[in-house]
């Protein structure tokens, strides 16, 4: 399946990832769950179409018959490599959520521009910090000539 | 041969020097607005087409790299600008008694040039790739002084320091090839903190930006998506010019000296692919030592997670700080030669579950389902040590022409046949525990080693630079025994890996040979 085709997901697929996700993430401590952060909607459709090596193991673990649980719990015992590549999908889609990046702490909704500003090096460096390192002298080896 | 971090350096040394400069290189220029660090997308952007991985990207000009028998994947980057391009810019010199480690400590081999040696080429080198840091780092000689001021090393490496101050360790600012002021075509750094996926903002010194585009504004010409098949030799056994195939259609490109620049994995695999009558073995391989010797830096992650909130998502990235208080020989612990330390931020989520996930981590507990919430939120808590283990040589790391696979124009893949070595290994355990102590006295709650084996783009030794033609490839200058006309410039040249991050060697070193050249042009035996 290409990656315009994950995005044609139709809703009971996305349905069941939604239940499969929540598995994964159940959210808790401020954070919603994957199901309530939209995982299974437009966060799974662009992490697919970033890394579209995802998409198959997605639409496979999509075709795997069983309560969410079982299915997960089978995946994370018997099949490392499918639930790993599955968590890193669902865990991308999640993460792009705007609301979970910042109630992680993270800035924003990508990396954003936040140069140094005028003595923050210095500022850093206070108390003199690195007179102990200095004050110990050289840790290189001689070389004799 | 090949447009990255090296070929930069000496394409522009020589075009500045007035030298007709023809770079052959398999990939494309990268257009920074391509890069993934500023889009929501970037981790994952970074899982498949800007993965440092060649075999992940898969994109046409990435020749496959079999490492079915390696004990770690092989990274590099195809494109003007090369690995640099996805670099983390971290700079460091090697250290006097990296030159010497057959003498100090009995193993593995001298190098033919000693620290000294290599100084003022560091220094100017340093300037070229707007190197910034803090002078006076007591782990080098007197007068180490980075061009540019440091950066911040913000409340991570401030917390860090105040623990290896309590144990009386070493540390020191982080230094960088990331300019901290704007400067000709880079800007300073806006901190992103994912430097290891390319800089949308050319804040990061990367040759395609430092190098190649003044390289080519004093008349050198890339020929990109041009994948040099073999190196070809007049009647004289003087190296010519080079065959390379672009679209599927072979060209020729003549040249009275050439310089090879595809890097520690490409040039051994180059020259294995030019044998010829003259040279059946591979193309300057009387020695047999082209490909042999492959050295990698398996390097080494822990963690811990702090009580507060250390944004430590912050850029440079690049490290914040670094330690050289195990790089030196201690015999007493068991093995010969250590590692530098470098505490890096984490770019994003996806690089933090990695702390669990990852197969070398020793977390042991999954990551995923119950209990995951309180995990993410320890995310910005964690501060990150990598310990970068000098890798000594062994016969039996090489690299070879893989007997079926092929790339996309049909030429033979790369095969990397590589072990840790007990004493690699030893320096790492050795090291990690060490790191886990650092990581209590900083304060932190729970420490993990949190990955080995992890990540090298560090390809080095696959053409050993030595003075016996019967065990090297290339003198002290780069230039091969065999064909006084063909040098090699990259990573390869190297004679033992050192315990740093090799771009400063690999940029001196390029621009050593490159200066050699046109000091001695006239002395020069090229092509007929
Ligand atoms: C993710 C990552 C992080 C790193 N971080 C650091 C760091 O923080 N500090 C540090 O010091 N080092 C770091 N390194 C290592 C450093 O980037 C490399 O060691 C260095 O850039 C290698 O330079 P080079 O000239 O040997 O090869 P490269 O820069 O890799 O150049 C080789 C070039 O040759 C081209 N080529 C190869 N074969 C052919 C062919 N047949 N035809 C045409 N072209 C060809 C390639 O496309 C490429 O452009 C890192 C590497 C990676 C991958």
């Amino acid at each position: 399946m290409s990656a315009v085709g994950a995005s044609q997901l139709g809703d009971e697929s996305r349905a069941r990832l939604a239940a499969l996700a929540d598995v994964l993430i159940p959210g808790g401590d401020g954070l919603p769950s994957a199901g309530d952060a939209d995982v299974a909607g437009q966060w799974i459709d662009r992490a697919l179409g970033a890394n579209p090596d995802l998409v198959d193991t997605v639409v496979h673990v999509l075709t795997i018959a069983g309560a969410p649980e079982d299915v997960i719990a089978d995946l994370r015992l018997h099949h490392r490599d499918v639930f790993d590549r599955f968590a890193f999908a669902v865990g991308g889609a999640y993460f792009m959520n705007t609301p979970v990046r910042r109630a992680l702490g993270y800035p924003g909704t990508a990396p954003r521009r936040l140069p140094a500003a005028e003595g923050e090096a210095e500022y850093y460096l206070e108390d003199d910090i690195l007179s102990p390192v200095i004050s110990r002298g050289p840790v290189y080896r001689h070389v004799p000539a | 041969m090949g447009g990255g971090t090296s070929g930069g350096v000496a394409a522009r040394h020589l075009a500045e020097a007035g030298f007709k400069v023809v770079c052959l290189e398999q990939g494309t220029w990268v257009d920074p607005g391509d890069l993934p660090g500023n889009k929501p997308e970037y981790e994952l952007l970074g899982s498949k087409n800007w993965h440092p991985s060649p075999n992940l990207r898969g994109r046409r000009e990435d020749y496959p790299v079999d490492t079915t028998e390696a004990d770690l994947p092989v990274w590099m980057y195809n494109g003007v600008g090369g690995s640099s391009v996805l670099y983390g810019a971290i700079w460091a010199r090697a250290l006097p008694s990296d030159f010497r480690v057959r003498t100090l400590d009995g193993v593995a081999d001298d190098w033919p040039l000693t620290y000294d040696e290599l100084l003022p080429y560091y220094q100017a080198v340093e300037r070229e790739m707007a190197v910034s840091g803090v002078a006076g780092n007591p782990a080098y000689p007197p007068g180490y002084e980075p061009p540019l001021p440091a950066a911040p090393i913000h409340r991570t490496g401030r917390r860090m320091a105040e623990g290896m101050n309590r144990l009386g360790w070493h540390w020191w600012p982080g230094t960088n090839a990331i300019p901290t002021v704007n400067r000709g075509h880079e800007g300073k750094c806006v901190r992103y903190g994912i430097c290891r996926m390319g800089c949308p903002e050319g804040a990061k010194s990367s040759t395609d930006v430092t190098h190649w585009r003044d390289a080519v504004a004093l008349g050198a010409e890339v020929i990109t998506r041009a994948r040099v098949a073999r190196v070809t030799l007049d009647e004289r056994g003087r190296a010519n010019g080079a065959v390379y195939l672009r679209d599927g259609v072979e060209h020729f490109q003549a040249a009275s000296v050439v310089l090879m620049a595809a890097g520690g994995i490409g040039t051994p695999r180059l020259l294995l692919m030019s044998a010829s009558d003259r040279f059946p073995d591979g193309l300057a391989n009387s020695s047999g030592q082209v490909g042999k010797r492959l050295m990698l830096h398996p390097y080494g992650a822990s963690v811990g997670v702090y009580d507060d909130d250390l944004e430590n998502w912050l850029g440079p990235a690049g490290e914040h700080i670094g330690s050289m208080q195990f790089y030196e020989t201690d015999t007493a612990r068991g093995f010969v030669r250590g590692a530098k330390w470098s505490l890096l931020p984490i770019a994003g989520p996806l690089e933090a579950v990695e702390k669990w996930t990852d197969k070398g981590s020793m977390r042991g507990e999954d990551f995923w389902g119950e209990g995951s919430a309180a995990r993410m939120k320890s995310f910005v808590r964690m501060l990150q040590w990598h310990v970068v283990p000098e890798d000594l040589p062994e016969e039996t790391n090489f690299v070879s022409l893989h007997p079926s696979l092929t790339d996309s124009d049909g030429l033979p893949a790369a095969k990397v046949h590589y072990r840790v070595s007990d004493n690699t290994r030893k320096i790492v355990d050795f090291n990690l525990e060490r790191s886990l102590e650092a990581h209590a006295a900083a304060g932190a709650g729970d420490t993990w080693i949190a990955g080995r084996n992890f990540m090298t783009g560090h390809n080095t030794g696959t053409a050993r630079m030595g003075d016996d033609p019967a065990t090297s490839v290339v003198d002290r200058f780069g230039r091969t025994h065999d064909v006084p006309n063909l040098y090699v410039i990259d990573a390869s040249v190297f004679t033992t890996s050192t315990g740093v991050n090799p771009t400063a060697t690999i940029c001196a070193l390029a621009k050593r040979t490159a200066s050699h050249i046109a000091s001695n042009a006239r002395e020069q035996e090229i092509s007929s």
